[in-house]
């Protein structure tokens, strides 16, 4: 019998910890710009371009994409898991763009003092990721309420739900963007495409702060996650307390997610793409594919982000469309992989 | 013989539609009980109040202390569940299937230790399933998925089985295979079972105790002999049918009418 | 906010798009007859009837159009980019300007159907931007005021131009948004603008005119003057925007400036005095009236890059 154990635990997440940490050194010594590393690392302190393009330009979002794939892809795995639904994931679901539209909304409404909590010197904390994160939970709850038909959550209503309640969202965005000023309209790609461009560590170390604290309290549900896929009723009379479950993972989800849109706009198709390329590879047991999954987000954002940065140098694309254009073709494979196999859907 | 379950005056409603009235009956442990019926007359919505999914209104006791008084990890180690429909949305093996019945015995973290596999290999081993331990559950066909899910129950070393209409999709030879184990089980471990069924001839084969349903209430209880006459079975099934007594088994059997 | 910045959202809008080209349409002006009911899709468009002196004939136009202040009281006919098409029927104007980056063919189309006359004029370089005005004006009968203007505007970009021309060319970055960070790049009338002013556009070789530039770009390319928006309201957060990236020249020798008005960025009449704004925030020292000393009078030759 082949299940789960501690080597293969320390294998998988062992090898994709190597490959994060590749990848960090990797994408931050890439870019458009070539660089001088001895340079950088010699003259750390006087002020030196190579050595500001690495530490400032790319080192920080660098750091940013592996918190946000890594914390894209773990929400991912757990909405699936949550929704029994294979196609789920934070954007298909329109929970990203209610974390867009509250976090707009908390930037429109929101007095300026109320932004920063410590401008200035100390960085960019605000309001803003709270006021994302209520979006967040506001459209999961929405967009949950919706999809239950007597008891049980249909997929497709699901997946209706969460395209409506997108297009839903998308046009009070576009209407906002026609009646505010226009300085606020300008950042509405940002918001809607996505982008990692920061140099601030502070924000950096805020959103892992999050992203850390959530993953590692969805992980301590893995076995329970596991339960819950067969059916509701089937985790009950397995011991797991579901409706403390489901909310306490919408919860920390949304949680995660309102940080994350709020500080680099909607990435999608991570929560989406990676977890189902994990689960080919290693199983569906949530005690290790939640782990797994969270690693392989970081790495395949950044190297998408080192793609956004590259590819039409010097413009810098907004690095949701890189992700899009994976993520759109592999959703397709998906649809028509799932319709052949014929899970009980 | 301590009563295993107990139901004095349990009632149910979803929403606006009442199902169950004043439902009293008491299983003793180490019985074997099938539990028939029309559908609708409430025999999933027993099942699953028993099972502490739905809460009704009446007194439910498991062993003694009312269901409400235990938690959950611990009522899924007193009585497993073996549903009518396997549905899983996620590609898993049936050995992984099999190791999820282990859940409450170990902490969230822990992965499955010795003991957990040895418990599951027998389970396994006992529903004959063992052979397609590391094939995908859903390529398995319905009988064989069945197996798994038995197996899984009994992973759980319960000492109370519930089924739900557990060969629904099972061709015959799996049919009388599953009951089969479900007598053996009964027999040899003393395991308390409780199946809702449909197919009146097997139950009246295999269940030494009846419990008919209609309208949400008992309407007859006791055993096969007394349980399948003739005039229940029009009154409950509205169908008229001949029983007679099979000189073999020595239990009732329904024969259809037109009764030539 | 500031209007400009409205009309950089809506290139910035058009950028990612990917719409470009310039063609100007001419439709077929009856002869001798003056418009009288004029309606300016564009806010450079109004403040080019304006100078050209028919304010007075403006019926409707967009809810940016802010110059000269007779234009905001103005009847409105909706925005920049979604104007309405009813209210702007309704006016009877028997002349539309719009701008053909900007305006929706479709709906041009659309008016065109409905009988009215639809002029589009392309405003993607400085020398397109010349001869719209001149355009405008022929079609406002009066071919002669427009190059008076045009000679106006040219003897602007003359002056600067002597100005700037002893000092040695300074790499510039011009970004109309700081959070992304957007800056102006090649085939825009702004970077030709950088250009005269004696500056050098570190996004100039790029393919869109306007475009998202990455930090360690700004870093390598090491402008020496950098000339941005503001961060909304607050103008202290911009300046502290750059203050980590010391290497950048602009930032060490403290050459980071907000532009403090709107003209720098329409494409309009007023290009001129714009250059001249740009100019003295690239090259301050050949604006800087020198009291004594061997720069006595103007002059900037010698000074440091």
């Amino acid at each position: 019998m082949k299940v789960l154990d501690r080597r293969k635990m320390i294998l998988v997440n062992g090898v994709l910890l190597v490959l994060l940490a590749l990848s960090v050194v990797g994408c931050a010594l890439l870019g458009p710009i070539r660089l001088d590393l001895s340079q950088a690392f010699q003259n750390i302190f006087a002020p030196n371009p190579d050595a500001e393009i690495f530490f400032r330009a790319r080192l920080p979002r660098v750091l940013l994409g592996v918190a946000i794939g890594g914390g894209m892809a773990a929400c991912g795995v757990v909405l699936q898991a949550l929704l029994g639904n294979p196609l789920a994931c934070p954007q298909m679901l329109g929970v990203s763009g209610g974390a867009s539209l509250g976090g707009i909304l908390g930037l429109i409404f929101l007095p300026n003092w109320l932004l920063p909590i410590a401008g200035g010197l100390l960085g960019e904390i605000s309001w803003v990721p709270l006021a994302a994160f209520l979006g967040a939970l506001l459209s999961m709850m929405l967009v949950y309420r919706f999809s239950l038909f007597h008891g049980r959550l249909h997929p497709y209503h699901l997946l209706l739900s969460g395209v409506i309640f997108n297009s839903f969202i998308a046009a009070i965005i576009m209407f906002l963007n026609s009646i505010v000023d226009f300085y606020q309209a300008q950042g509405l790609l940002f918001w809607l495409m996505g982008s990692l461009s920061t140099r601030a560590y502070l924000t950096v170390a805020f959103i892992w702060a999050y992203v850390i604290f959530g993953f590692l309290w969805l992980w301590a549900k893995g076995l329970s996650l596991n339960l819950i896929t067969l059916g509701e009723e089937a985790a009950m009379q397995l011991g797991v307390e579901t409706g403390a479950l489901q909310r306490q993972v919408f919860v920390a989800s949304s949680l995660m997610i309102g940080a994350m849109v709020s500080v680099s706009g909607m990435i999608g198709f991570i929560g989406l793409m990676v977890p189902h390329a994990m689960r080919l590879i290693i199983g569906s047991d949530h005690r290790l594919l939640l782990p797994a999954s969270f690693l392989a987000g970081g790495i395949f954002l950044c190297w998408a982000d080192t793609l956004a940065r590259t590819l039409l140098a010097p413009a810098e694309l907004p690095v949701g469309i890189i992700t899009a254009f994976f993520g759109g073709p592999f959703f397709l494979f998906l649809l028509y992989r799932e319709g052949r196999r014929k899970l009980t859907l | 013989m301590t009563a295993a379950i107990q139901t004095r005056d349990l009632s149910f409603a979803y929403k606006d539609r009442p199902v169950l009235h004043a439902i009293s009956l008491s299983v003793e442990s180490g019985e074997m009980v099938g539990v028939l019926g029309p559908n609708g007359s409430g025999k999933t919505t027993l099942l699953k109040i028993l099972s502490a999914v739905l809460r009704g209104q009446g007194e439910v006791k498991l062993n003694e202390k009312t269901i409400g008084s235990y938690g959950r990890r611990e009522l899924s180690r007193l009585f497993a569940v073996v549903q009518q429909e396997v549905r899983v949305n996620f590609p898993y093996t049936a050995a992984e299937v099999v190791l999820m019945g282990r859940a409450s015995y170990h902490s969230a973290f822990a992965l499955e230790g010795k003991k957990d596999l040895e418990v599951a290999r027998a389970s396994m081993d006992l529903t004959d399933s063992l052979s397609f331990s590391n094939r995908y559950l859903h390529e398995l066909s319905g009988g064989e998925k069945q197996r798994v899910m038995i197996a899984r129950a009994l992973a759980q070393e319960p000492k109370i089985l519930l089924l739900d209409e557990p060969s629904a999709f099972l061709d015959l030879k799996h049919q009388v295979q599953v009951f089969e184990l479900l007598r053996r089980l009964n027999r040899e471990r003393g395991l308390t079972v409780v199946a809702a069924l449909h197919d009146l001839n097997l139950a009246a084969l295999f269940f030494p105790r009846l419990i008919i349903l209609r309208d949400g209430k008992i309407y007859r209880d006791g055993s096969p002999k007394e349980v399948l006459t003739e005039k229940t079975i029009e009154d409950v099934y509205g169908i008229r049918v001949r029983v007679e007594q099979d000189p073999v088994s020595e239990k009732p059997q329904l024969f259809i009418c037109p009764c030539v | 906010m500031k209007h400009s910045q409205r009309i950089l959202a809506v290139y910035i809008f058009l950028a990612s798009v990917g719409i470009s080209g310039a063609f100007v349409a001419f439709a077929q002006a009856a002869s001798g007859t003056q418009p009288q009911r004029i309606i300016s899709l564009a806010p450079s468009v109004t403040e080019t009837v304006f100078a050209l002196g028919f304010g007075n004939r403006l019926v409707g136009v967009t809810t940016y159009c802010d110059f000269p202040a007779e234009a905001q009281k103005l009847p409105k006919i909706g925005g920049f980019m979604n104007p309405s098409l009813e209210v702007i029927v309704a006016k009877r104007p028997d002349l539309v300007i719009g701008v053909s980056s900007a305006t929706d063919p479709v709906k041009a189309r659309e008016m065109e159907r409905l009988g009215l006359k639809v002029t589009l004029i392309s405003l993607a370089s400085v020398s397109d931007i010349l001869s719209s005005i001149k355009s405008i004006a022929r079609l406002l009968g009066n071919p002669a005021a427009g190059e008076n203007l045009v000679r106006n505007i040219t003897r602007q970009f003359e002056k600067v131009k002597k100005r700037v021309a002893p000092a040695p060319r300074r790499s510039t970055l011009l970004a109309v948004g700081l959070r992304p960070l957007v800056a102006v790049g090649g085939k825009n009338f702004v970077d030709e603008l950088i250009t005269l002013a004696g500056g050098e556009n570190i996004a100039g070789n790029a393919a869109q005119p306007w475009l998202n530039l990455p930090d360690e770009y700004v870093v390598a390319r090491a402008p020496q003057v950098i000339i941005q928006a503001g961060l909304g309201s607050d103008r202290g957060e911009s300046a502290k925007h750059w203050a980590d990236l010391k290497s950048i020249p602009a930032v060490k020798e403290q050459r980071v400036y907000i532009y403090p008005s709107d003209k720098i960025l329409r494409p309009g009449p007023r290009i001129g005095e714009g250059l001249e704004e740009i100019a003295r925030l690239v090259h301050p020292e050949c604006f800087a009236e020198a009291k004594s000393g061997p720069n006595k009078g103007s002059g900037c030759e010698g000074s440091r890059p």
